[in-house]
């Protein structure tokens, strides 16, 4: 046999074909279980389950993101990029306090304030410094505003006395940071006028609840020099002995 | 994944055929062939998917490699079978025997078809995809990993051995 015919011969083998229908039977059975593909309609249903599955990770990630921002926006002080984040969080939380709570509230924010300075003054960040004084102000401006408006014979004493020891402990937190500075950073006159105000009211309130009381020989004392202080206008004073007969 | 499929549909498309032929001039056996064949593209739909049309060279050679491989494994089972069960199993019908029986029929194409069963199977791949599937050198040289002097060597001497089968 001639080479030409016999390569003739094989070209005749094209001929061995598979079926048409096991063609296609078979190229159906390597794709089932598989995901059809998907066409235009399809394609649009199928892009809401992604889209659920987006927008349920949203909220999750914008929760974590915020989490993050608000532990990182804490350590920041006044003047820097995301204080503004901090300071809105501050405001919620003046915004979300009892009318009775919100001096005590914009005290301890003045205390924050202060404890920033400090920080500002420990490591000589001069550029924070004028908007931390700014802040403090606007904080002790605020709180005795809030102080004005309170009513010593209906608010609580023991937020009363709270109230007093943050305005105690801002005192001495200013007095320890103007040392630190070697300068005032702000008058807080009309916040101690505020302060004595409520001193004297509450004391004379506290007085008056008390001499209704029976008391013992010492306890009745210990009012006499209480309204001695309070005659003599150390209200204060006059406070802390009270504050001992109240808690008998 | 749509596109993938998509993709290896067209790879189906224009491979079934010649690896059926493949697969069919050697085992000579239309269902078998159907099966092994089918078995060729679920492997290679596996990988395929799995490692990305990116990572696979030459698809024509890759489906051809599995295609060796699951002959192999074929003929490796089959003779296990034999080796257990020789002293009950019918009598397997001899190629030879076959061709002598074709050669009543005259078929030429029957003939060339038997002769092939017959001969090594290096020579009748090589036969296969030079002849029928007109596969370069080079692409029959990149699917047996060896030289294009090598393959023409080889197709010339397969070509020798399936004229001595047919005589």
């Amino acid at each position: 046999m001639k080479q030409s015919q016999l390569v003739r011969q094989l070209k005749s083998l094209r001929e061995l074909e598979p079926s048409d229908n096991w063609v296609s039977f078979t190229k159906e059975r390597i794709f089932a279980g598989e995901p059809e593909p998907m066409g235009l309609r399809s394609g649009l249903l199928s892009f809401f389950p992604l889209f659920r599955y987006k927008l349920a990770l949203a909220p999750i990630i914008s929760v974590l993101v915020l989490i993050g921002l608000f532990g990182f926006t804490q350590q920041t002080l006044p003047g820097d990029f995301l204080f503004s984040v901090k300071k809105m969080t501050e405001s919620a939380q003046v915004t979300f306090s009892s009318s009775a709570e919100k001096p005590e509230t914009q005290l301890k924010l003045a205390n924050k304030r202060l404890e920033e300075l400090s920080r500002i003054a420990e490591s000589n960040q001069v550029g924070n410094l004028d908007p931390a004084i700014k802040e403090f102000q606007s904080n002790i401006a605020q709180a005795t505003k809030d102080l004005a408006a309170i009513n010593v014979t209906s608010s609580d004493p023991l937020m009363i006395k709270g109230l007093l020891a943050e305005t105690k402990k801002m005192t001495e937190n200013k007095e320890r940071v103007e040392s630190v500075l070697g300068a005032i950073i702000g008058d807080t006159g009309e916040l101690d006028n505020a302060i004595l105000q409520i001193e004297r009211q509450t004391a004379a309130y506290l007085i008056t609840d008390l001499e209704k009381r029976t008391l013992q020989e010492s306890d009745l004392q210990l009012l006499n020099q209480a309204r001695d202080d309070y005659n003599a206008g150390n209200y204060a004073t006059s406070l802390e002995k009270i504050w001992i007969l109240s808690n008998k | 994944m749509a596109n993938i499929r998509k993709e290896f549909t067209k790879v189906y498309d224009k491979y079934v055929k010649k690896i059926y032929r493949f697969v069919l001039l050697k085992v000579n056996s239309a269902e078998i062939a159907e099966d092994l064949t089918s078995e060729v593209f679920m492997r290679g739909w596996q990988s395929f998917k799995g490692q990305g049309p990116d990572k696979i060279d030459n698809l024509q050679a890759f489906l051809y490699q599995i295609a060796r491989n699951l002959l192999a494994d074929h003929y490796r089972q089959e003779t296990k079978a034999q080796l257990v069960s020789v002293e009950y199993a019918p009598l397997l019908p001899d190629a030879r025997q076959d061709l002598e029986e074709m050669s009543f029929i005259q078929s030429d194409m029957e003939r060339v078809k038997a002769a092939l069963v017959n001969i090594n199977d290096d020579y009748r791949e090589v036969i296969v995809w030079y002849y029928l599937d007109e596969l370069k050198v080079p692409e029959i040289a990149k699917i047996l990993d060896k030289s294009e002097p090598t393959v023409r060597v080889l197709i010339h001497r397969a070509l020798h051995a399936l004229k001595e089968e047919l005589k």
